[in-house]
């Protein structure tokens, strides 16, 4: 067993608007002086770190529990799940 | 794509050629049962829409009420439902949005919003539980960044509901006479769309929303965004009170297509219109997409050249968009281009009015002996089931929901959620009682007396204020109407509210029909939803607090009529039995009264019997009060009945009135001169709440435990399932 870090990435699906992202970006950035900022994206992070036995296992895992415990809405949000060595 | 053979047969016969593909989506989205009522529209008819003060003008989204000395009152109600089953915090919160534009674009600022709710079986599903969590939430973060208070509403759960949702929200507007958008256009005017931009979500709603719910196809996704909403509702009102607007229109289901087919339809003028002016987020998207995204956060509105440019400048000002995306013609046609090639050119009534059904409709088979009972297993321990009634979900206490929602923001609530219906402050110092009701319980063993009690019930909430009912608002919501059955079962509740309605004189100031709503298990209960709007003149009965001695009347009889009730579905699991009816005599004697005595300042509160019954009414009283009550069930009008059935019928038109002993005769006075059956059945004081048939102790509970089961139930099983 080995020690894995997963990033677990939220975000809305493309296509689908982001207030929140294209507030921060007409409201905070642009009204400074980063003309060349052209978009920004929100999303949420989990940051997992768990036991298992190899990273496909360890991804695979993260992957279950968050269908299983409805941490985000398939319908909505695009997941990525990154894993590191701890 | 839904238009079906014959529908599209029907079209090329009209138009007299093969429809482009740009035509097709926007007569598809048109001619959905969503925008175009084509199943309901030929029966809605019969209710009654015109009263005293009910003021009509062509385009109109909500119903406008004159509640005198210059001011009106709008009034609106929507659901979301698909949407809400798919993705209820985004579903939820942008149901309350379309529903606010509709009542800003008659020219009036919401005031309050209301909220129907209905999932599955919370304590079983764990998918009801995370629907439900989190369209609380969507609808208390959308409205709360409003500042609109959420006021009022109601949350139910029934296993019909499984896998699904009912997101219903109503909204009141308030403003001046005068300041009513005169939906008017003349040709060379221009056409706006101001707000959010275009984008891919939502695309196909309405047909979505007109077809079954299949577990996969689930499109359709919609993102709140209640920050421009606010934006757009400051800059509205700015612009017309500066008189910059013609005509408006929000955009809600089926997009760009019905709101310029239905605008240009309502003021018979034409709109020509090109998609190379509509800001949109992303730059790809075709005329098609463009047509029918159902992108939240718009309005469309008309002007005059001259009049736009201050318009542009009130735009700015909100840093929200605004493009001039066509022209008004007098060729009653909708024409759309790309620049300079023409994608669709229709008329426009051919879109705007879809042919209507006059579909076949037969008594269901399930009807024929529902009104039978079981015999049903005898109670030991009455306080037990009584304990299990108060926390179980629907007559819990709803404060985890109303918690939530910031309901004094705009400082005119006067009387807050929690009790029968709330009361909004008007600024002619008049005072504003809505309260929404549905009973699919009830519904689905009667569907007409079930509609009836739902109208009765929303009346008897407001009346409970001091507040003569003056309009009402219908959402009816059931299966797929090609079933002949279900059909019949829409039909049955709209002849119920209209013969109610007639009766009564309290005309239908909107509404909306929902129809397709079946789960993978089968259609829902039939479910229609009524909001009453009432007005008192002068003064609102605002609960008071009880003390020891004071008196507690019943007013109404109470009848063997537990059908549809908790006691028999939560406690029993026992669906049928014969469902409570309105005797619209006595219903109409019992409300005079009510109203009679409420501005002579006798009473310290007025509450009404609904679900859960007599038991629950006094217990909730109790509760509220934090003070003993000691109640004869020998006392309690009704024709010789058990115990279990008094205590737990859900017989209509019964009200509690509370009062210091020394209004006694006072009080009793109004009652008997009209005649109105009542008894005095309790009295207040102690610290527990006492049931007898005559000597013989039925319930005996302690108030202070009965009120932490009654408070925290739902937010435990929520919480911690």
């Amino acid at each position: 067993m080995a020690t894995y870090n997963v990033h677990v990435t939220i975000e809305n699906k493309a296509g689908i608007s982001d207030p929140e992202g294209e507030t921060i970006l007409n409201d905070l950035v642009l009204k400074g002086t980063h003309k060349t900022v052209s978009k920004i994206k929100t999303a949420k992070m989990l940051k997992f770190t768990i036991k298992e036995k190899d990273k496909k296992t360890a991804q695979s895992k993260v992957q279950e529990i968050c269908d299983d415990l409805r941490i985000y809405n398939p319908m909505v949000s695009k997941v990525t799940i990154d894993v590191f060595d701890a | 794509m839904s238009l079906e053979p014959q529908e599209l047969n029907e079209l090329k016969s009209k138009i007299g050629r093969e429809p482009t593909s740009t035509e097709l989506q926007i007569v598809a989205a048109e001619w959905s049962e969503h925008c175009s009522y084509k199943s309901s529209k030929r029966h809605l008819k019969m209710l009654p829409m015109k009263g005293p003060l009910v003021i009509t003008e062509k385009g109109y989204d909500s119903g406008v009420l004159d509640v005198g000395d210059g001011y009106v009152v709008t009034a609106h109600i929507e659901s979301h439902n698909h949407p809400s089953a798919v993705e209820p915090y985004g579903g939820a919160a942008t149901g309350v949005g379309g529903v606010i534009r509709d009542i800003l674009s008659a020219g009036t600022r919401p005031i309050a919003i209301f909220d129907g709710l209905r999932f599955g079986d919370i304590e079983k599903d764990q998918q009801a539980r995370w629907l439900f969590k989190n369209a609380v939430t969507g609808i208390a973060d959308y409205g709360n960044c409003l500042g609109i208070p959420t006021i009022g509403g109601e949350v139910e759960f029934d296993r019909c509901y499984e896998n699904y949702a009912l997101v219903d929200v109503a909204a009141v507007g308030f403003g001046k006479k005068e300041n009513l958008i005169k939906n008017h256009a003349k040709k060379g005017d221009i056409v706006v769309l101001m707000g959010g931009s275009t984008g891919r979500d939502g695309i196909g709603g309405s047909q979505f929303a007109s077809d079954s719910l299949e577990s996969e196809d689930r499109s359709a996704v919609q993102i709140p965004d209640p920050f421009i909403e606010k934006l757009i509702i400051e800059a509205i009102l700015e612009a017309r009170n500066e008189k910059l607007i013609h005509a408006m229109k929000d955009l809600g289901g089926g997009g760009l297509s019905c709101a310029i087919s239905e605008t240009a339809d309502a003021l018979e003028i034409g709109i020509e219109m090109d998609v190379d002016k509509v800001h949109t987020r992303e730059s790809d998207m075709h005329p098609d997409e463009i047509m029918v995204s159902e992108s939240q956060e718009r309005m469309l509105i008309v002007t005059s050249k001259t009049k736009f440019k201050k318009l542009q400048e009130i735009c700015k000002k909100f840093r929200i968009g605004c493009s001039v995306i066509g022209i008004v013609k007098s060729d009653n046609q909708m024409h759309v281009k790309k620049g300079k090639k023409t994608f669709a050119n229709l008329p426009t009534d051919v879109v705007a009015n879809a042919t209507l059904l006059d579909l076949p409709s037969k008594e269901p088979a399930y009807l024929k002996n529902i009104e039978k009972e079981k015999k049903l297993k005898p109670i030991s321990d009455y306080s037990k089931i009584m304990m299990k009634l108060l926390a179980s979900p629907n007559i819990a206490s709803k404060i985890w929901v109303y918690g939530q929602y910031d309901h004094e923001v705009g400082i005119r609530t006067v009387v807050k959620p929690g009790r029968d219906a709330s009361v909004l402050r008007l600024d002619n110092g008049k005072f504003l009682s809505v309260k929404i009701d549905g009973n699919p319980k009830q519904c689905y063993i009667n569907p007409r007396e079930g509609a009836i009690g739902c109208f009765e019930e929303a009346c008897r909430n407001v009346v409970c204020t001091g507040a003569k009912p003056i309009g009402m608002l219908d959402h009816l919501q059931f299966g797929n109407p090609k079933d002949p059955e279900i059909f019949w079962t829409f039909l049955e509740s709209l002849k119920g509210l209209t013969d109610f309605a007639k009766d009564y004189k309290i005309p239908c100031v909107g509404g909306k029909v929902s129809l397709y709503n079946e789960t993978p298990d089968g259609p829902i209960k039939p479910t229609p939803l009524i909001g009453v709007i009432g007005l008192i003149d002068k003064t609102p009965q605002i609960p008071q607090i009880i003390n020891k001695d004071d008196c507690l009347i019943i007013v109404g009889e109470t009848k063997d009529e537990l059908g549809g009730s908790e006691y028999f579905e939560y406690i029993h699991k026992f669906i049928g039995g014969k469902c409570p009816t309105v005797d619209f005599t006595e219903s109409k004697k019992n409300m005079k009264s009510v109203l009679e005595i409420i501005p002579k300042k006798l009473l310290k509160s007025v509450h009404d019997c609904s679900k859960g019954g007599l038991a629950v009414a006094v217990s909730e009283l109790s509760m509220n009060n934090q003070i003993g009550c000691k109640v004869d069930l020998n006392k309690v009008p009704a024709k010789k009945l058990d115990a279990d059935r008094i205590l737990f019928s859900e017989s209509h038109s019964r009200y509690l009135l509370t009062f210091d002993k020394k209004n006694l005769s006072k009080v009793e006075k109004i009652l008997k001169k009209n005649k109105t059956s009542y008894e005095i059945i309790g009295k207040f004081g102690g610290e527990k709440i006492q049931f007898s048939k005559g000597t013989k102790s039925i319930i005996d509970l302690r108030v202070d435990k009965a009120q932490k089961t009654w408070l925290n139930s739902l937010k435990d099983l929520v919480l911690h399932g």
